[in-house]
């Protein structure tokens, strides 16, 4: 956050920094537990928004990996085995997970990535049903117990929230590697790429895996969070509300999962409570969000200038490509959403 | 041409994108797996694939079953509630009134309403109030649901929801917190193997019921069988009753036939079944949509209704209402039997007809039903819940003419009652139902075994579906 | 395994491919010229069999179900392309992402209407109940469907290769920019394909609330069958879409006789490992 631009971004920030961090004190207990949950369902749909965003890729598969990991540490806590074997299972059960939907979409883009990432969350839902001796089937796994350092509300909540400035900051570093630079190039012309002799898929392999370790982590907070196990957490519908979700926040934003997260989570766990028919509320709102905030709810935050338009070019790639290249609006996968942090962008938001 | 593929590859990715949506909206099951995903509106225990955001509601213009009561907001705060007159008590009441199980979850709140109804809101000399929640069938939202419930509304007890693996997390998570939690959902090892003082099954477990099916069965004469049930846990203990049943007085199993929850097409299922030269066929049906695609199959193939045996959820009146004329003559076993000559069921399908022109299905009675036991109880208590003396309470009751007719409980917390063969019959005020042709008294959970004896077999699965097998 | 055992499965297969096909042929039509993936196809699917059930419930007329199911639901996709599809013109994404909204509405908003319990569509005496053919029985409608398959796919195909509007599809999913250069109106081409496909739907809908139950989900459940048939025959070839109902449809009932424990992804894993080989699909257009 180097640029004046990001100034007022910053304060809004901070803003919102401080409100998370004082939560605890200004929520009830379930409040707590549901932002907690706002909080975890944003990381797994940061983790479908990576490659989305970077590379192009849009996972319809990620809740599969996210209910590998969480599988791990549920079988970990039934057989006794202490945390850091429970975490050991649940990085085993994502990395190999994680690899095979790597593998087999390396070479792939597109709908066909699509539709191969979807194929596999299914089979990782087929596997969580028929192998009941261990996943306990349909019925689940009951009597999982989060660690005793954050047992309670509070201290949970604070645990989930560093863990995702963590990652955050950590896929905030990733983005601005050489390899980011060039994952994201490989998603506005990966022809261009390959022509310029870029080895497009073990890059493509690498960023799978990275958004796959992050869908893991998550998956690990979820079942702390609800303490119970079933293969609804691997279902087609978890893995399609992350997408859903970082379509209403804002592909490709930082901010963009959370706003998502905060909104269809609330609506969804919060608001249908109070409202029968808040399914079509939800598709009204989709709707409204499409044809009038193409960016995304995050895009309300930027200033007239910085929001995505036909045409714009993503800055990250100024210095990535020859100049004179540009892409047009409607042939890329996601909308053109600036990431936020990037020097580049901060340089745009100031509308220079 | 190349960018012009790549463009179309492009488009269509980000178009699939949105299917999510697509899913978290319309569907309300998880039809992700392909076949196996969804489940009828009207399953008993079906687990299912659960989504998130299911959707549809059962219209009608009724009531609003996804709102919560909001009047209900303060039960003190402690998690137990003395009883006294004046007070009130605060039940939370989670049933799954979107998504694929809609159908059954406007059943159990219209049954659960109509006790109070009927009997007036007032038990042991306190007021119960009631919190709904939507569960929308996902055993993530009914958790949050039931945190919800405990934690911000403080009710004194949760009764619901029905679908085997939102049960299971529900009634754990309130179980730990010290509340008492009625259940109907047939998941056996609820009251089992999982047996916890805080749970009371008002109603039967799976396979409960279909023991006395596989006696039947070969006294019948039927020598071999086949049974077709769906693949998960309420499927293979619906299985595991009947099959133990046939296998221990001598009959036969020749295939068993397991169709994925939520199949849309019965034909291969049905010709397989055809193909086998067997005497009966027993359907462990979680009932709605599989049962009345399996059964259309079935006529459409041209087999035999009359060969079928169903549980307790195959030929419910979900089912009825849709099948009708067809299904005239089919048996099952089932402790929910709405054409039962007796007060207690005339008085509820007449109350229920009238408001909601329908004769009220098996969840609709099962949660009249969870209402009576939490009403008595309290009468006993004096209008206390506290925790598992609560529960140690309700398992004392003993009804001569429940909506099951006379029942009591064990001591793992389940219903000892009646099964009855029924056989679907058209009724003379319209419509159909099962009328009760043969009645097994006081059946238990652990059928004619000791509970030590019992409870060492596994639990019923896919790979051990009857005792002695 | 008897040969009129096999015979029995196969046309198993083959009838609910046939099913498959009516909904995916209008999907890929669709998709074919106007490059979306309607992803509110499902629910037409669900709206156009809702309709048929009701109207048949309260007139009694088998025909006249049909009739206003389609046209009704031709009703409603003219307006969903009139009112929510026009104003993002130009930019699929956008497009795509307004059908799925509006999936989400109708699917609810239908559900309100239609209610939670599964409803199935009351078919003619004539045309149900098992049929003899020597010795395989089998019932009647679903060789119908089968026929109405034949039907649809005969009819599109003589669309596309002998009809003004054929031509212009076909040109369309070659160069579409061409075509409006040539001074044809493409914007109406557009709506009436596009109301076309959402009758197509509609009489998915009715043909399968004979073998199937209208119910929440039930719009997902099938949608997601059609993606894999179009995707694994070829998006946009109609030839593809009736390669793929018929291995997806064949492949659906196999395994579910010969590898029931898998039957959860056994149209799934085939789909991905073809994708792998052959990102196309089938019959789809070379790269």
């Amino acid at each position: 956050m180097t640029g004046r631009g990001s100034v007022v971004r910053g304060a809004a920030g901070a803003v919102l920094a401080v409100l998370a961090l004082l939560a605890p004190l200004l929520s009830a207990e379930y409040v707590l537990s549901l932002l907690t949950l706002m909080l975890i369902t944003a990381l797994l749909a940061t983790s479908v928004n990576m490659p989305a965003g970077e590379v192009g890729l849009v996972s319809m598969g990620h809740a599969g990996i996210a209910a590998a990991a969480a599988y791990g540490v549920a079988y970990g806590v039934k057989h006794g085995f202490g945390l850091g074997v429970q975490l050991l299972l649940a990085l085993a059960l994502t990395l190999l997970v994680s690899a095979v939907y790597a593998a087999t979409t390396m070479r792939t883009n597109g709908i066909v990535f699509l539709m191969i990432t979807l194929a596999l969350g299914v089979m990782v839902y087929g596997v969580a049903l028929k192998w009941s001796a261990v996943t306990g089937g349909q019925s689940g796994l009951t009597g999982i117990q989060r660690p005793d350092a954050f047992r309670t509300g509070p201290a949970f909540y604070y645990f989930v929230l560093a863990v995702c400035v963590l990652v955050v900051l950590l896929l905030h570093l990733f983005a601005r590697s050489p390899l980011g630079l060039m994952l994201r190039g490989i998603r506005d012309s990966e022809h261009r790429m390959s022509s310029l002799g870029y080895a497009i898929a073990p890059a493509k392999f690498v960023a799978v895996m990275v958004s796959g370790v992050v869908a893991g982590v998550a998956g690990v907070l979820l079942v702390w969070h609800s303490e119970f196990m079933s293969p609804a957490t691997a279902a087609f519908e978890r893995s399609a509300m992350a997408v859903v979700i970082i379509i209403i926040g804002g592909i490709g934003s930082v901010m963009g999962p959370l706003l998502g997260a905060v909104l269809v989570v609330g609506i969804q766990y919060w608001l249908s409570s109070y409202l029968e028919r808040w399914p079509t509320l939800l598709g009204a709102l989709f709707i409204a969000v499409v044809i009038f905030l193409p960016g995304g709810l995050a895009s309300m935050f930027r200033r007239g200038t910085a929001r995505p338009a036909p045409g714009t070019v993503h800055p990250a790639l100024d210095a990535l490509l020859p100049s004179g290249w540009r892409r047009r609006t409607h042939e890329v996968s996601a909308p053109p959403e600036p990431p936020v942090g990037s020097p580049a962008i901060d340089r745009k938001g100031e509308g220079t | 041409m190349n960018t012009q593929a790549r463009r179309t590859l492009r488009t269509a990715g980000s178009a699939l994108a949105a299917l999510a949506l697509l899913l978290v909206g319309c569907s309300s099951n998880g039809s992700g797996a392909g076949d196996g995903t969804s489940t009828p509106a009207g399953a008993s225990t079906p687990a299912g694939a659960s989504t998130p955001a299911g959707t549809s509601t059962q219209g009608e213009g009724s009531s609003t079953p996804g709102e919560a009561t909001r009047s209900s907001a303060d039960g003190g705060g402690s998690s137990t509630t003395g009883g006294g007159s004046g007070g009130s008590v605060t039940v939370g009441f989670i049933s799954p009134v979107t998504g694929f199980a809609a159908a059954l979850g406007t059943d159990m709140k219209r049954g659960w309403d109509l006790y109070w109804e009927l009997n007036g809101d007032t038990a042991g000399g306190v007021t119960v109030k009631t919190v709904y929640e939507d569960d929308a069938g996902d055993p993530d939202v009914a958790l949050t649901k039931a945190k919800r419930l405990v934690e911000q509304e403080h009710v004194d007890m949760v009764a619901g929801p029905v679908l085997a693996n939102t049960a299971y997390a529900v009634a754990n998570y309130v179980a730990d917190q010290g509340l008492p939690t009625l259940q109907i959902t047939g998941a056996d090892d609820l009251t089992q193997r999982q047996y916890d003082p805080h749970i009371l099954r008002v109603g039967y477990t799976s396979s409960q019921s279909n023991f006395p099916a596989g006696q039947w069965a070969y006294e019948q004469g039927y020598r071999t069988a086949a049974t077709l049930c769906p693949d998960y846990a309420f499927g293979w203990e619906s299985c595991g009753g009947f099959v133990s049943g046939f296998t221990a007085a001598g009959g036969k199993i020749v295939e068993q036939v397991w169709n994925p929850l939520g199949t849309q097409d019965f034909s291969t299922y049905v010709s397989q079944i055809k193909q086998l030269d067997v005497d009966t066929v027993f359907i462990g049906s979680a009932g709605g949509s599989d049962a009345i695609l399996l059964f259309q199959a079935w006529t459409d193939f041209g087999l035999d209704p009359k060969i079928m045996i169903g549980n307790c959820c195959f030929a419910d009146e979900v089912f009825l209402r849709e099948v009708g004329d067809t299904a005239n003559g089919v048996h099952s076993f089932t402790y929910w039997a709405e054409g039962r000559d007796s007060d207690t069921v005339r008085t509820l399908v007449q109350e229920y007809e009238k408001r909601y022109d329908e004769i009220p299905s098996l969840y609709a009675a099962g949660s009249y039903m969870m209402a009576q036991v939490t009403a008595e109880t309290l009468e006993k208590t004096g209008g206390a819940i506290d925790g598992s003396k609560f529960i140690d309470t309700a398992r004392g009751l003993t009804f001569d003419d429940s909506p099951y007719g006379p029942v009591s409980f064990d001591d793992h917390n389940n219903l000892v009652g009646p099964v009855y063969l029924t056989e679907v019959q058209s009724r003379d005020a319209g419509g159909y139902w099962n009328v009760p042709v043969k009645t097994y008294d006081k059946v238990s959970q652990f059928w004619t075994y000791s509970p030590d004896e019992y409870l060492k077999h596994p639990v019923f699965s896919r790979d051990y579906t009857g005792i002695g097998n | 395994m008897s040969w009129d055992y096999l015979a029995v499965q196969v046309l198993n297969g083959l009838s609910f491919g046939a099913l498959l096909f009516v909904l995916a042929s209008g999907f890929t039509l669709i998709f074919g010229l106007m490059r979306i993936v309607n992803l509110a196809h499902g629910a037409y699917y669900l709206l156009g069999g809702n309709i048929a059930i009701s109207v048949n419930l309260a007139t009694g007329s088998y025909v006249l179900a049909i009739v206003v199911a389609v046209v009704a639901t031709g009703v409603v996709g003219l307006l969903s392309e009139r009112l929510l599809l026009r104003p993002v013109r130009g930019n699929e994404m956008l497009e795509v992402l307004v059908t799925v909204g509006l999936a989400f509405v109708i699917a609810d908003l239908s559900l309100a209407v239609f209610g939670g319990n599964p409803r199935s569509l009351k078919v003619p005496a004539g045309l149900s109940g098992p049929l003899e053919m020597g010795p395989v029985v089998y019932p009647k409608y679903r060789l119908i469907l089968v026929a109405l398959a034949v039907l649809v796919g005969v009819g599109l195909y003589l669309m596309q290769r002998h009809s003004r509007i054929g031509a212009i599809i076909r040109a369309g999913v070659d160069d579409r920019e061409t075509v409006g250069l040539l001074g044809i109106n493409i914007g109406r081409v557009f709506m009436w394909l596009f109301v076309f496909g959402a009758c197509l739907a509609a009489l998915a809908g009715v043909a399968g609330a004979g073998i199937l139950t209208m119910r929440p989900g039930a719009d997902t459940d099938i949608l997601l069958y059609a993606l894999v048939v179009v995707i694994v025959g070829g998006l946009g070839s109609i030839q593809g879409a009736a390669v793929g109902s018929v291995v997806i449809g064949l492949i659906d009932s196999f395994s579910r006789v010969w590898i029931p424990e898998f039957s959860y992804f056994a149209v799934f894993a085939p789909m991905a490992l073809i994708l792998m080989l052959r990102p196309r699909g089938l019959l789809g257009r070379a790269t």
